[in-house]
């Protein structure tokens, strides 16, 4: 699926989910309150993907992640900044140290963060 | 897909008045089974389009793209790609949203009907210059092609379907009486052409099926609901 993903342009895989939700071109763009135009230079990667609120707000209709989507489409979500803002030596640290880890350790490595969190 | 008797040979083949009707309530029929019955005006076009036929909608500069300003749609047969002017965009350009859904129809038309004249095997390509791939149909308001003609055909009985323009008819006249010139030049208030007086009047019908008021005049002139002159009667 990751693979799938990353094989496709985010114009394409917005594209293949829209249809896949029964959306045409113009019913969508007026959902996400843009045009079908835009939208479409969108599809055909003639232009940057969306802000990151109109991917969420796609994400969304299209019952996607939001935060996988952001990501598709090279967006941070909001409050990432301010997230690394508040500690701009660790946060960057650890996002260094854990990549290359597979999904199912960053699980786990999460999981652990939780139960840390728990325990303070 | 069957092979079509009117696409089978690789020339266009004469098709008569009902086989137009024919094949626009096949493929609404074809995409009812799907996705739900079209009852109703307006006809859902655009999920015809991209959601039953599966063609990719896209909207382009098509001035830019061929260098020529009255290119309203264009179909990548073999790309299954369908392209709409931009300046059609029914978003920025509310007027245009008649025109719009007649050239989306136009083009599924040269796809149920034409596509098979021009269907080429996977290693063939046609390529403009800097390797845009070319459409096989580029459709201008100018051109006057049996082709084209035929096209237009069919997204005049898509988007008004005989049966549903008469129901509607009905409906907005309370009768089935058709309307004539005569009675409307009567009334006074517009001293245009015939045309003009004619899609005047029939502008808030049109609008029932989102398409133009001409599209609406010429399909209801076709239809006779809609006269120039008055038919003389052997009981009159």
């Amino acid at each position: 699926m990751a693979k799938n993903k990353r094989d496709k342009t985010f114009g394409q895989f917005l594209r293949e989910k829209r249809i896949k939700k029964g959306f045409s071109l113009r019913k969508f763009a007026e959902l996400v309150g843009v045009s079908p135009t835009y939208l479409s230079q969108v599809e055909q990667d003639n232009v940057d993907p969306p802000t990151a609120d109109r991917v969420k707000r796609m994400a969304e209709l299209l019952g996607e992640s939001v935060d996988e989507w952001t990501a598709l489409a090279g967006r941070l979500t909001e409050d990432l900044p301010d997230i690394i803002r508040e500690s701009p030596t660790a946060v960057p640290d650890l996002l260094r140290a854990v990549r290359g880890m597979t999904a199912d350790q960053l699980r786990r490595l999460r999981d652990d963060a939780e139960r840390m969190k728990k325990e303070k | 897909m069957r092979n079509r008797s009117s696409t089978t040979a690789n020339k266009l083949r004469f098709m008569k008045d009902q086989e137009f009707e024919d094949e626009a309530a096949l493929l609404s029929a074809e995409y009812g089974n799907k996705h739900g019955l079209v009852t109703a005006p307006p006809i859902p076009v655009d999920e015809m389009v991209e959601l039953y036929l599966g063609l990719s909608l896209e909207f382009h500069d098509m001035q830019k793209l061929f260098g020529v300003d009255d290119v309203h749609g264009a179909l990548w047969v073999n790309e299954k790609r369908v392209g709409i002017d931009r300046r059609l965009d029914p978003s920025s350009n509310p007027a245009m949203l008649g025109r719009y859904h007649f050239t989306l129809a136009h083009e599924a038309g040269h796809w149920r009907l034409h596509r098979q004249l021009f269907q080429r095997r996977a290693n063939q390509h046609a390529l403009f210059a800097e390797n845009v791939p070319r459409p096989e149909y580029i459709c201008r308001s100018s051109d006057t092609e049996p082709i084209e003609y035929q096209a237009n055909r069919f997204a005049s009985c898509l988007l008004m379907p005989r049966e549903m323009v008469k129901r509607s008819w009905h409906e907005w006249r309370e009768g089935m009486e058709p309307i004539y010139l005569a009675d409307l030049r009567a009334k006074g208030g517009n001293d245009g052409s015939d045309e003009s007086i004619m899609e005047d009047a029939i502008r808030p019908f049109a609008a029932k099926f989102r398409v133009s008021p001409t599209a609406m005049r010429i399909r209801t002139e076709s239809m006779k609901l809609l006269f120039r002159r008055r038919e003389a009667s052997l009981f009159a």
